[in-house]
């Protein structure tokens, strides 16, 4: 989509520079200037588009041509034709009156050249975007510069695919989405760009690992200002514009600041009687608390969170400034105290260092203060108060606040949205921003996924398999139907396709494997060193010192490292969640795990190593649904490829039944070691199954039953909410999680080489 | 102990140093009574060879250590026939060295070798207590003082790389893991000469790093790289160069988690 879009707006724009050099080589005979501006403007005037553009033309040229050249207002009268024709001349006008403050701001040639390109480069794709898009043009230049900007547009134009009136709310930001890219491309250090060294710091400084979000902008599109942290969620703003340039430093700082919430606050405070002024109070207290707690165990997080501690000691005594002083006096024992409720709120808190590593300090102290403020005439709008300073969460955390249904609406709200956006999160991890920056082409194309149909091709009836009942102890035999159902046809390019997108990632698998150094095992005859003498140099070396020769003192016989022999049934779950997008924007998880499952193939045949690929989904006990990707003889080729791409999501997940069948298969392999490798996004479920425990215990079950056959089981779980209770089947060794979807054909290999080195 | 002249190199003339934290001494010593081998677990770094080499000494006897590596074969551990002037000779390995003279074994980090290399010690560690030298043609029996220690660090993500069930049975197993806080800073400040004040951040930001294992981390810091950041620091460096120097650059390559490894450095100091 991008690139359809991209490129008529760079053949468009090639009359722009054609047209500037013309002269420059002389080929025009010296026209001046004011001619061939004159001349564009009877163009357009005779063009039909009424008086308004050649009008807005006859005044924006002169000034465009004095500040940024001829050429740059002549492209103004191409361009504005253009549009005229595609949308309304009324929205031109509207063009050529934006450019001159528009010159203004980009201030030289090639990048107004680029404005326009852009503008011209949606004619064809979205023609309906270039208003709303003109309307706020100032402010979004403003806010993103000319490269961000142009991304922003872009990728609205992904999101909203043909969707007239999606792409309409995302051009005037009236999405949310569009509001949080617009925060994204903003900020030199976003939350996207920071997030894997948040959480690893996190981990780092607190052992734990909290799920960390990005905040979504509040009601209206108004992004969040505030970090934020309650039922174990910790939601971070998508950008803390105004502090460009110590963004990664305010992120660090609220984090830790959040941390220390986690590790010694208590359980949430109640409301009760309190006033609004006593719980920002109460508030300013705990988070003074926790800090304090925090600095004992880490005395130089203080570097972090004193530099946002900027209040002067005096001044005008209005709340904000009040709380800015108390704040700082509690956690910085340098800042002078000027004021008596700052005094007084000090050596309250000193006086309670006995208590401290309890969360009722903070509330006794707040209610006091609190109190005492309430009594002056201070103002305090609760409305428009916003924590400081800046790295500090909103509190509401930190209380219990059920009795206000709207509030409580509102945080229920938020849960579930913030679970939603887990997934679109983990799209654009650091991991994949990196990938993406070094090769556009992994860009995969939003491919429309379709459920598999319900009847879909009739199966074969394989076989049966045994089930276990963990509630009755017994195993029953021939429980399941086994059916195997021809691939899909698919697309036969798919090696090719996957060689384009993944080139580089092909690549560096290919002498990855080379570097593991594999070949046959091999007697090495005259040897410098190994395990034993190579008779014939011994005895070749002993007639040589008889002789009094210089003998030849390579003797010894060695052999080359070990062949490996390694053989994996590789099981994909094509279940119907693996239809889901793990992104709004992004592929669904099975076109993932085909691209993976074929980079995986590709580094296994390098390496030797016999491969099957079997998918399965279930219908019931009666359908289990296997489709033969490859099989132990079959070659790694356009078959594959139309099998492996043809997968579609589809039906439920009953493990155990796929896992005793790939065991089967895999026994007869003449191999050292063997191995099943189940790539799977969720846990076992089918639709004839309530008990949640059943096909965990019988997959448990398979698992053990292959184990005591000299089989291995390895599961990799895709996901964050997926492996809760693969623990309970594959063991603690026997499974490894991914998160960070996209990043899959990636780390699939890498995982298999090191689990197999 | 007229015939230990070959073992002679391998006795221990001082103390290496060891801070017990529980009773592995005196279980070590029931099992060296009872001539039973003995597995030593735990991550990298904690202390396994450290603890072998003070009970070697505790118990007088001469400690043998091979460490262990993939492209070890079996005659490196048991000896081979080498070519001198006169013609072939047999050349005992570092094991039969051991096994003949009755010194301690210690097979470090024996997932390393190669499968094959694991099964001759099988006949050493049952109660046959003999090792065949196959290319040879002779019957070794252990020598009464012998006996057999492996490590084995059970961390790895490898499902090659495990020890064989019929392995794993035949010994007794210590289970070593970094020392609790005080007592690792205790090892920190006495091994690297440094105050305790000193040691103790160190061990504080080691905590910290231990918190990213299995998250980026394959282990976090061990008491080794705390030891050798300390002796930087006795040298003059700085916490924060110390820990840059001993454990950060060594520990990892991915960026995110260096800064966050540089976060906890920095918080602690």
């Amino acid at each position: 989509m991008i690139l359809k879009s991209a490129r008529p707006c760079q053949r468009l724009s090639m009359p722009v520079s054609e047209t500037r050099t013309r002269p420059a080589l002389g080929a025009g005979p010296d026209d001046p200037p004011q001619a061939r501006i004159a001349a564009a403007h009877a163009r357009l005037a005779g063009a039909g588009y009424g008086v308004s553009v050649p009008r807005a033309f006859r005044q924006v040229a002169p000034k465009i041509a004095a500040q940024l050249g001829q050429e740059a207002a002549l492209a103004l009268a191409d361009a504005a034709s253009r549009i005229a024709i595609r949308t309304r001349p009324r929205i031109a006008a509207q063009f050529l009156d934006l450019s001159v403050p528009m010159a203004r701001r980009l201030g030289a040639p090639e990048p107004f050249r680029r404005w326009i390109a852009l503008l011209q480069g949606l004619l064809k794709p979205a023609p309906d975007a270039i208003e709303p898009l003109l309307e706020r043009m100032e402010t979004l230049h403003q806010r993103l510069g000319l490269a961000p900007l142009e991304a922003w547009v872009q990728t609205g134009l992904r999101l909203a695919g043909t969707d007239l009136a999606l792409r309409r709310a995302y051009f005037t930001l009236e999405l949310p989405e569009a509001v949080r890219l617009l925060e994204r491309h903003a900020g030199e250090d976003t939350f996207h760009s920071l997030e894997g060294e948040l959480r690893a710091t996190h981990r780092a400084l607190w052992g734990q690992s909290p799920p960390i979000r990005e905040a979504l902008p509040q009601a209206k599109g108004r992004a969040a200002l505030r970090a934020s942290f309650g039922a174990g969620v910790i939601q971070l703003p998508a950008s803390y514009s105004g502090y460009r340039g110590r963004e990664r430093l305010i992120y660090k700082a609220a984090l830790a600041h959040i941390g220390a919430h986690m590790a010694h606050g208590g359980a949430r405070f109640q409301v009760g009687q309190l006033k609004p002024l006593q719980i920002a109070v109460v508030s300013l207290i705990e988070d003074a608390r926790v800090e304090t707690l925090a600095l004992r165990q880490m005395p130089g997080l203080a570097r972090l969170w004193l530099p946002f501690h900027d209040v002067a000691p005096e001044g005008m005594a209005t709340t904000p400034s009040l709380f800015g002083r108390l704040a700082r006096a509690l956690i910085d024992p340098d800042f002078p105290i000027r004021h008596g409720w700052v005094r007084k709120g000090v050596e309250m808190f000193r006086a309670g260092d006995g208590q401290i590593g309890n969360p009722a300090l903070s509330r006794h102290i707040g209610n006091i203060l609190g109190n005492d403020l309430g009594q002056t005439r201070v103002q305090f709008n609760a409305r428009d108060y916003v924590v400081q300073p800046v790295y500090r969460d909103d509190n509401l955390g930190l209380w219990d606040l059920p009795p206000d249904p709207h509030e409580a609406q509102q945080h229920h709200h938020i849960d579930i949205e913030t679970h939603d956006l887990r997934r679109s999160e983990e799209t654009d991890s650091p991991q994949d921003r990196k990938t993406e920056r070094a090769d556009q082409s992994t860009d995969l194309p939003p491919e429309k996924i379709v459920a598999a149909p319900a009847a879909s091709g009739v199966g074969r009836i394989v076989g049966h398999l045994p089930e276990y009942d963990h509630l009755a102890g017994i195993e029953r035999a021939d429980w399941v139907t086994v059916k195997e159902y021809d691939p899909a046809p698919g697309d036969p390019l798919f090696w090719r396709k996957l060689e384009d997108r993944h080139g580089p990632l092909l690549a560096r698998i290919r002498s990855l494997v080379r570097a593991a150094a594999m070949g046959r095992q091999k007697r090495l005859k005259r040897q410098a060193e190994g395990e034993r003498l190579d008779l014939d140099a011994a005895i070749e070396a002993a007639i040589d010192l008889r002789a009094r020769r210089t003998p030849d003192h390579r003797v010894y016989e060695g052999v080359s490292t070990p062949d490996r022999s390694i053989a994996v049934h590789l099981l994909i779950d094509t279940s119907h969640s693996t239809g889901d997008p793990v992104s709004p924007t992004g592929p669904s998880i099975i076109v993932l795990l085909r691209e993976a499952t074929g980079v995986l193939a590709h580094a296994m045949t390098q390496l030797g190593d016999p491969l099957a690929i079997t998918a399965f989904a279930s219908d019931g006990r009666d359908d289990l649904r296997l489709v033969r990707v490859k099989r132990f003889s079959d070659d790694l080729g356009p078959l594959t490829g139309m099998a492996l791409s043809g997968l579609r999501p589809g039906y439920s997940t009953r493990i155990g039944a796929a896992i005793r069948d790939a065991g089967a298969t895999l026994a007869p392999v003449p191999a050292h070691r063997r191995l099943v490798l189940i790539l799977t996004d969720g846990e076992p479920s089918d639709i004839d199954i309530r008990d949640p425990d059943y096909l965990v215990a019988d997959a448990r079950r398979a698992v053990q039953g292959l184990n005591s056959a000299g089989i291995d089981v390895f599961c990799i779980a895709l996901g964050q909410g997926a492996g809760q209770r693969h623990a309970e089947i594959f063991s603690k060794r026997g499974f490894v999680q991914i998160d960070r979807l996209e990043a899959l054909p990636e780390k699939l290999p890498a995982l298999y080489l090191r689990m197999t080195r | 102990m007229s015939d230990s002249s070959p073992l002679d190199a391998y006795r221990l003339d001082t103390e290496p140093k060891w801070h017990a934290t529980g009773d592995e001494i005196s279980l070590f010593s029931a099992a060296y009574a009872a001539r039973l081998p003995v597995m030593l677990k735990g991550p990298t770094g904690c202390g396994k060879t450290r603890f072998v080499e003070h009970m070697a000494w505790h118990l007088q006897r001469p400690l043998v250590t091979v460490s262990c590596h993939e492209d070890m074969t079996a005659s490196d551990l048991v000896g081979r026939y080498l070519l001198g002037p006169e013609g072939t000779h047999w050349q005992d390995g570092p094991l039969t060295l051991a096994v003949r003279h009755g010194a301690i074994c210690y097979l470090d980090e024996i997932v390393e070798a190669r499968q094959d290399t694991t099964v001759i010690i099988h006949a050493l560690t049952d109660d046959r207590r003999i090792l065949p030298l196959e290319k040879k043609g002779e019957l070794v029996r252990a020598h009464p003082d012998f006996q057999l220690v492996i490590s084995y660090n059970p961390g790895y993500q490898s499902v090659l790389k495990d020890l064989k069930e019929s392995t794993k049975q035949r010994f007794c197993a210590l289970d070593f893991d970094y020392p609790a806080a005080q007592f690792e800073a205790q090892i920190v400040a006495s091994e690297a000469a440094i105050p305790q004040t000193g040691a103790e951040t160190l061990v504080r930001i080691a905590h910290k790093s231990r918190n990213l294992r299995g998250q980026g981390l394959t282990e976090g810091a061990s008491t080794r790289m705390l030891i050798h950041a300390g002796r930087l620091m006795a040298g003059g460096l700085s916490v924060t160069e110390a820990c840059k120097l001993a454990m950060i650059t060594p520990m990892t390559d991915d960026p995110e988690i260096r800064a966050a490894l540089s976060a906890a450095v920095d918080a602690c100091v």
